[in-house]
């Protein structure tokens, strides 16, 4: 294997690897907060979390 | 040969260099506060006692909700809002973000605010944040906008339903204080928004809107706002009078409703040169104060009542 050769396919630039990542981590953090606001809101009813009155 | 070579050219994917902020823009983080704002007093003047998490659940829900509605909003208007100075620097526009990528984005902000207000709240205020985004951007962005003058009267619904979503949110029903607020917001909507379309005149020509100045012209306009004005400043004191809200918020509905009501009539008389963009201006500009003036009141009426017991 040759390390030195170039990767086939598209390369990012710098700018688009960063604004990548920052994105990445926005919907990361995103999910955390979903992830959390259920768990407190199950804390908070308790079993009222099962009764779903239409 | 060369033909060739562009078709490969241009079945390279695109790569976005869209950042966080850029997304940010698209949920009109300005108009995101003002709902964020009517929202909460809906939700607190609620009766009831409503758990802080469910509250923030709540506001958190209508708040992303609104903002898809921006991002959808921008989604449709990518092509009008390229042609407007006060819109040219929107994300899509400056080819920040795609049209598919904001639609998609918009798409699952509405989706997950619905559905986490329908699972952690209640059903009814989820149903009614669903009308509320669709309303804006069926009804509202690709119905009333391009097509009568009445756009921003019909569409001006959408955005005095958030605190009428809280109070839902915060009850599991409706009463007649939340569509009190709702009439106020949905009546404030046309002069607020004519008294911008009037200095925003050219912009809206430009771009083929059919606000009212552009097609009844300015003077017909100045006259609306007059009307609205009345209406709107009659709407925002009846409920002291009627009984819902205290003299406190009756006092500043008066005080406040004389000043807009003075700055549409200067509106109305001022026609031509600096002082009549001066006037439109100003208007412009106290109607965001009044509207902000009159639910700060009722919020601040709450706080009171609830600090006066432990004062004694």
């Amino acid at each position: 294997m040759d390390d030195n050769r170039k990767p086939d396919g598209i390369v990012l630039t710098e700018a688009q690897k960063k604004s990548r990542r920052q994105r990445s981590i926005a919907i990361a953090l995103a999910l955390g907060v979903l992830v959390v606001l259920f768990f407190a809101v199950t804390i908070v009813k308790g079993p009222g979390v099962l009764v779903r009155p239409m | 040969m060369s033909v060739v070579d562009h078709n490969a050219l241009d079945l390279a994917p695109r790569i976005s260099e869209a950042e966080v902020a850029d997304y940010i823009a698209l949920l009109k983080p300005r108009v995101m506060s003002l709902v964020i704002f009517t929202a909460l007093v809906g939700l607190v003047i609620a009766p009831g006692h409503v758990h802080p998490v469910l509250a923030f659940t709540s506001i958190l829900c209508i708040a992303v909700g609104a903002g898809a509605s921006g991002a959808l909003n921008m989604a449709y208007e990518g092509d009008i809002d390229a042609l407007m100075t006060r819109t040219v620097n929107r994300p899509i526009p400056r080819g920040r973000i795609t049209v598919p990528e904001a639609t998609v984005f918009g798409m699952t902000l509405a989706f997950f605010s619905v559905m986490t207000l329908g699972i952690l709240v209640n059903w009814y205020a989820g149903a009614l944040l669903a009308f509320t985004i669709f309303f804006y951007v069926v009804v509202y962005t690709i119905g009333l906008k391009r097509w009568t003058a009445q756009n921003i009267v019909i569409g001006g619904a959408a955005g005095a339903l958030p605190p009428v979503v809280a109070w839902v949110a915060a009850t599991g029903s409706l009463s007649i204080e939340p569509l009190l607020l709702f009439l106020i917001i949905f009546f404030w909507t046309p002069p607020h928004f004519w008294a911008l379309a009037l200095f925003r005149n050219d912009d809206y020509a430009r771009a083929g809107v059919p606000m009212l100045p552009v097609v009844a012209g300015p003077d017909a306009t100045r006259l609306q706002i007059l009307l609205y004005t009345i209406v709107l400043v009659a709407v925002a004191f009846a409920p002291w009078p009627l009984g819902y809200f205290d003299a406190a918020y009756g006092i500043v509905s008066l005080v406040l409703g004389a000043g807009m009501l003075a700055l549409a009539v200067n509106v109305y008389r001022h026609r031509t040169g600096s002082r009549a963009l001066r006037a439109t201006r100003k208007l412009f500009a106290f109607s965001i104060l009044y509207l902000f003036a009159l639910f700060a009141t009722l919020l601040l009426e709450v706080v009171v009542h609830a600090l006066v017991p432990s004062i004694w």
